[in-house]
């Protein structure tokens, strides 16, 4: 026998011995869920995991081309564990992350089919922490005491549901069923702030930037509120997370119309060098895109 | 080898190069209005500034400044005639700051229904452009913002019931003010900016806006009530300024007017469009419309306006001639559709 097939045997026999203990291991979970549910428990780790990497890719076109599958991916799993909560919150925020970063800019109408599935699937998560209310159809008011019973571990599905939200809103601004909704987003994001202030990098933060930032003062804006949004959401990264200054240009300097610091702010972007922040480095290079974007059509805006 | 096929798809790519490629027109607009970007407002804008640059040739466009990043209207207003912009879409606030006459349009209980406001401004149409056009400016277009409800924390079914509310006066509108003084209502004056929290903090518990403006500013969430009588028609126009527009040559003004009024029509079928969706969303959160009681009779309305009116007539805001036509404008529009077989109204 040659050491080459001596080794190969001994890896099967190991593999069997493997899966033997493993199933022993799980062996008192099988009466209470399903292989596939198994499976998908035994996979958020995994999923964690492939998060991570994909936070760290740098390169953009391998990004856009692996997040679908990973979307896919997620999407067989909670069909497996279609109440597991970690799993929902993972495809709430893929879906926010693969519209936002690869898809809005090019072909809005996608992307607000694909938030819409982010926020169902948010939805579903924040049901299973005990919040059972039709989003759609709620006044601020209704929701606060319901947000007000939610805890800490609410607050992922809590950020990536209104995340998601608040950009299916922006980009049906022709509809006012939608419009009436801003008001119930906010109250969402709130409570993440007040459980969590600095969850996600800052992400409570970068909204109410651009909640504040993006109107006029007549229409609700509050420039003032705004910049101070955006410097919080800058200290809590201090200032590697490039899309804070990305939306600040976007939302509030083009709104107060201010076109020395948008150019100022996306050309320290794009002038920002690679491996500043390595664990969201892809956040980076979608921001550094975007800011291409913006400034091309700055002639259009000021 | 024949050249042609290598001409051909040069010629291709040069015109593909171009077509993606937007030239400066020989005459900008830069022109700034409240409307947020991807509103129904600024599409059908950018489908005006898309026909005139077609029809023109570019050589006439615009440079849209949209979502209010020039300011409020008096401020649009100020930097037209230092001509950093040459025009704007506004509500009767700047209207009544170019040209006050054209707000009898906006006079308390004086339409019934969208059918009268279009006949009385088609009516008008000529006084008006000359009106606009001897203060300075040019009207294009008309616009409406829609007809205006009174939105409440408690129902409002008589005129007593808002005496003893704390209603909100838009600052600095000299019509809300004739309107509340007619009324014998003390209104609370608050910019538009600070309406929103005072109604959280109970500062005013009782705002006017039309619906699809009370769901932008998230107004209703703060109002259970809404009356179901608008109190009034708030109206809307698309200028230049008259400087800007004596420099075109014939054609271009021609043009601009021309498209200016098609996007009008365009603009107020859409904003009717969005103001009955906005009513059914307001349905469906659940507010409750509020029919008028006794003490809110057609009549008592009616009082109510010709007290307005008068004030407004005394300061000459509204001059009584466009007063007395208007009302004999909408007696005629109502004769015609009735037969005239009723009694005539005042």
């Amino acid at each position: 026998m040659s050491r080459e097939t001596f080794r190969r045997n001994r890896l099967v026999r190991l593999r069997a011995g493997f899966r033997g203990m493993l199933l022993a291991l799980l062996l008192p979970w099988l009466g209470a869920c399903s292989m596939g549910q198994m499976v998908a428990r035994t996979s958020e780790s995994i999923m964690d995991g492939s998060l991570d990497a994909m936070n760290r890719e740098t390169d953009l076109m391998l990004a856009a081309s692996a997040i679908p599958a990973n979307i896919k991916l997620i999407e067989g799993l909670i069909a497996e564990d279609p109440h597991n909560p970690q799993l929902l919150v993972y495809a709430t925020q893929a879906f926010y992350g693969y519209a936002f970063g690869f898809v809005e800019l090019d072909d809005p109408q996608r992307a607000d089919a694909l938030y819409a599935r982010g926020v169902q699937y948010g939805t579903r998560a924040l049901r299973e922490q005990g919040f059972d209310i039709d989003l759609s159809r709620t006044t601020p008011d209704d929701l606060d005491p319901a947000l007000g019973k939610l805890g800490k571990s609410a607050v992922p599905a809590l950020f990536w549901t209104a995340s998601s939200w608040a950009k299916q809103i922006d980009l049906n601004r022709t509809e006012p069923g939608r419009i009436a909704q801003l008001g119930s987003v906010e109250r969402l994001m709130h409570r993440v702030q007040d459980l969590d202030a600095d969850f996600y990098y800052g992400g409570a933060h970068l909204f109410y930037g651009v909640y504040y930032g993006g109107r006029a003062p007549m229409l609700g804006g509050d420039y003032t509120k705004a910049a101070q949004a955006f410097a919080d959401a800058r200290r809590v990264t201090g200032g590697k997370l490039l899309i804070v200054d990305v939306l600040q240009a976007e939302y509030l300097e083009r709104q107060r119309l201010d076109a020395v610091a948008f150019r100022q702010l996306l050309t320290a972007v794009i002038d920002t060098p690679p491996g500043t922040f390595p664990e969201m480095a892809l956040a980076n290079q979608i921001a550094r895109r975007r800011a291409r974007v913006l400034l091309d059509s700055q002639d259009d805006w000021f | 080898m024949s050249t042609t096929p290598w001409l051909r798809t040069l010629l291709s790519l040069l015109l593909l190069l171009s077509a993606g490629v937007q030239a400066a027109p020989d005459y900008l607009i830069k022109f700034a209005t409240l409307a947020p970007a991807g509103s129904t407002w600024m599409n059908l804008l950018q489908d005006w500034d898309n026909a005139l640059r077609q029809r023109s040739r570019d050589r006439i466009g615009f440079k849209f400044y949209p979502g209010g990043v020039q300011g409020d209207e008096p401020e649009v207003l100020k930097k037209m005639r230092f001509n950093q912009l040459q025009g704007g879409a506004f509500t009767g606030y700047g209207i009544g700051r170019m040209y006050s006459p054209a707000r009898v349009m906006e006079l308390p209980f004086l339409f019934r229904d969208a059918e009268e406001v279009d006949f009385v401004r088609t009516q008008f149409d000529r006084t008006f452009r000359d009106g606009f056009s001897a203060q300075g400016y040019e009207l294009l277009g008309w616009m409406e913002v829609g007809f205006v409800h009174m939105f409440s924390t408690e129902p409002l079914r008589a005129l007593e019931d808002m005496k003893a509310r704390r209603v909100w006066l838009w600052q600095g509108d000299p019509l809300g003010r004739a309107f509340f003084d007619a009324s014998g209502i003390s209104p609370v004056p608050l910019s538009i900016i600070d309406v929103y929290t005072s109604l959280s903090t109970g500062l005013i518990d009782t705002v006017y806006a039309p619906p699809l403006g009370a769901i932008a500013l998230q107004w209703f969430t703060r109002t259970p009530y809404v009356s179901s009588v608008p109190m009034t028609n708030g109206m809307g126009a698309l200028v230049v300024s008259k400087a800007f527009y004596d420099e075109l040559p014939a054609d271009l003004q021609a043009l601009l007017k021309e498209t200016g009024r098609e996007a009008g029509e365009k603009l107020i079928a859409a904003t009717r469009v969005d103001n009955r969706k906005s009513l059914n969303t307001l349905k469906e959160y659940g507010l409750t419309f509020v029919e008028p009681g006794e003490g809110m009779s057609e009549k008592a309305l009616i009082d109510l306006r010709d007290r307005a009116a008068a004030k407004l007539v005394e300061s000459d805001y509204i001059p009584a001639a466009v007063f007395t036509r208007t009302r004999s404008l909408l007696q005629q529009f109502r004769d015609g559709q009735t037969g005239n077989d009723v009694p005539p109204q005042p």
